[in-house]
């Protein structure tokens, strides 16, 4: 069998945080069992960031590290978002031309809530796979923003939604994918899937979000569960409890992984409380990490799980992780593949615990600010220039190279580098 | 099984998971956000309570309940036709 996976891999978490807990606390949200929900941090977006800047400064590095033979062999390029300011023109486009690709090469972009990036990933993983044209790369960039503010009127949706601006995040992953599967080697055809339509939640109006969070968090229960047991029946001699040494779940928040970890374990291992919390630390947490400092990025997360474990887990010998993606209205994947040394060194290399580090942490005040703020940047914005100087010292904190949005001309985006 | 045989079961879920609640008395009225249990926590509550009942359906059939008594209602009715 061809090998096929991930090449190389970065996340970039914008350049400002927020610290959650302080958020409900301002928020005066009931904090008693806010403890259970696992969150930390969050990225914010600034109002000079975007889709585009986010997966830009995810991709760059990936790119840069190639030749310029190597480079021009990037014959795909999928954005993965459900944050995209077009109905028409794709994101890959302005990903495409920032990164300077060759232009014979597909753009297009794909959109099923947060399972956009697995999405991704797999269409890439089948372009390779399919040997239609040998030696070719795909570069997947997933990249999402959050818009929380709540649809007015109407009560279906709006139940306990509260709890959604803590958890949403916003940045990208960046994914090439080839032959040489350096990071992640898929396991080709081990693949559970499971999708039905239900209104969870999704963005029906351009600038907001809605969502029914019981709803949500029993279907990502409902698929977790069945698109394992559909991986199980396709992979021979599987077991949830040893076949993986580490397990990546799209983390809108950790306590939502932590229930679908427990539920999968007592029904499918029936493992004693005190195992199940054993496992849980040694699987799953790495796997938390970041996702923990940077929110829900949507069609990124589960991506970014991958890459917290690779970055933190334990890889001297080769490891198998299973990997779970869930993405309201809903789809869902359980997949799997084989990370090694050279993988954990290759993700180490991007620095992305420096990098989430070193983010501007945000005030309340200005934090509310920018929300108000926000407004400017609204779905269809025709013309405007970006207002630099809300906190400027976050625009040179990456220390390094970062593209920012500088103005938009007759709807069309221009953006500037910034170092 | 009745409906108050029903809410029992779940009432002992919800004290295990919001042990807050240990001496409060339950009503088909309650509903679980107010008493204080977060989406997390009924989520855990319902799977607690379908794994007692031992039964097997999607829990996104149970989303609508507003109400303990409601809930109860639900599985009482997947009961009978399982």
């Amino acid at each position: 069998m061809r090998s096929v996976g991930i090449e190389s891999m970065n996340i970039f978490a914008g350049s400002a945080s927020l610290d959650v807990k302080k958020l409900a606390e301002h928020r005066q949200l009931d904090t008693a069992r806010f403890d259970n929900l696992l969150m930390k941090e969050k990225t914010v977006t600034l109002p000079y960031e975007d889709p585009i800047t986010f997966g830009v400064n995810a991709a760059r590095p990936l790119i840069d590290a190639l030749s310029p033979q190597e480079r021009d062999r990037i014959e795909m390029v999928i954005t993965s978002t459900e944050s995209a300011f077009d109905f028409g023109k794709s994101m890959s486009t302005y990903i495409h031309y920032h990164l300077g690709l060759n232009r014979n090469c597909r753009l297009f972009e794909l959109k099923n809530a947060c399972y956009s990036g697995v999405a991704g990933l797999q269409m890439a993983i089948n372009f390779i796979l399919s040997q239609t044209s040998p030696g070719a790369k795909a570069l997947v960039v997933a990249t999402d923003i959050s818009r929380f503010i709540v649809e007015e009127g109407g009560n279906a949706l709006t139940e306990d939604w509260s709890f959604a601006e803590p958890s949403s995040g916003a940045g990208a992953v960046a994914m090439l994918v080839s032959e040489q599967s350096y990071v992640f080697q898929v396991d080709v055809g081990a693949n559970g899937y499971y999708g039905y339509e239900v209104m969870d939640t999704c963005r029906p109006a351009p600038d907001s979000e809605a969502g029914d969070a019981d709803l949500s968090l029993l279907a990502y229960l409902d698929c977790s569960e069945n698109a394992f047991l559909e991986y199980q029946k396709r992979v021979d001699g599987v077991d949830y409890a040893t076949s993986f040494s580490y397990l990546a779940f799209h983390t809108p928040f950790g306590g939502m992984v932590k229930g679908a970890h427990r539920n999968l374990m007592r029904k499918v291992v029936k493992a004693s409380p005190e195992q199940i919390e054993e496992d849980f630390e040694r699987r799953v947490v790495p796997g938390l990490a970041y996702c923990q400092r940077v929110g829900n990025i949507m069609g990124a997360t589960a991506m970014l799980s991958l890459a917290s474990t690779i970055d933190n887990g334990n890889f001297e010998s080769p490891k198998r992780i299973g990997v779970f993606s869930y993405g309201s209205g809903c789809c869902s994947e359980f997949f799997s593949g084989v990370v090694g040394l050279e993988g954990q060194n290759r993700i180490r290399s991007m620095m992305i615990d420096d990098q989430l580090k070193v983010r501007y942490e945000l005030s309340m005040e200005e934090y509310d600010e920018l929300l108000k703020g926000s407004s400017a940047l609204k779905f269809g914005t025709r013309n405007l220039r970006l207002d630099t100087g809300f906190v400027p010292q976050a625009r040179n904190i990456h220390a390094k190279e970062t593209l920012f949005l500088k103005e938009i001309k007759e709807f069309h985006r221009e953006y500037e580098w910034v170092s | 099984m009745s409906k108050d045989e029903i809410i029992t079961i779940i009432a002992e879920h919800v004290r295990a998971v919001v042990p807050t609640l240990e001496a409060h008395q339950f009503s088909h009225d309650d509903k679980l956000k107010e008493l204080g249990a977060n989406s997390v926590d009924r989520s855990e509550i319902l799977m607690m309570t379908m794994e007692s009942l031992s039964l097997k359906i999607s829990l996104v059939d149970l989303a609508s309940a507003r109400n303990i008594g409601e809930l109860a209602g639900i599985l009482r009715e997947k009961l009978q036709s399982s």
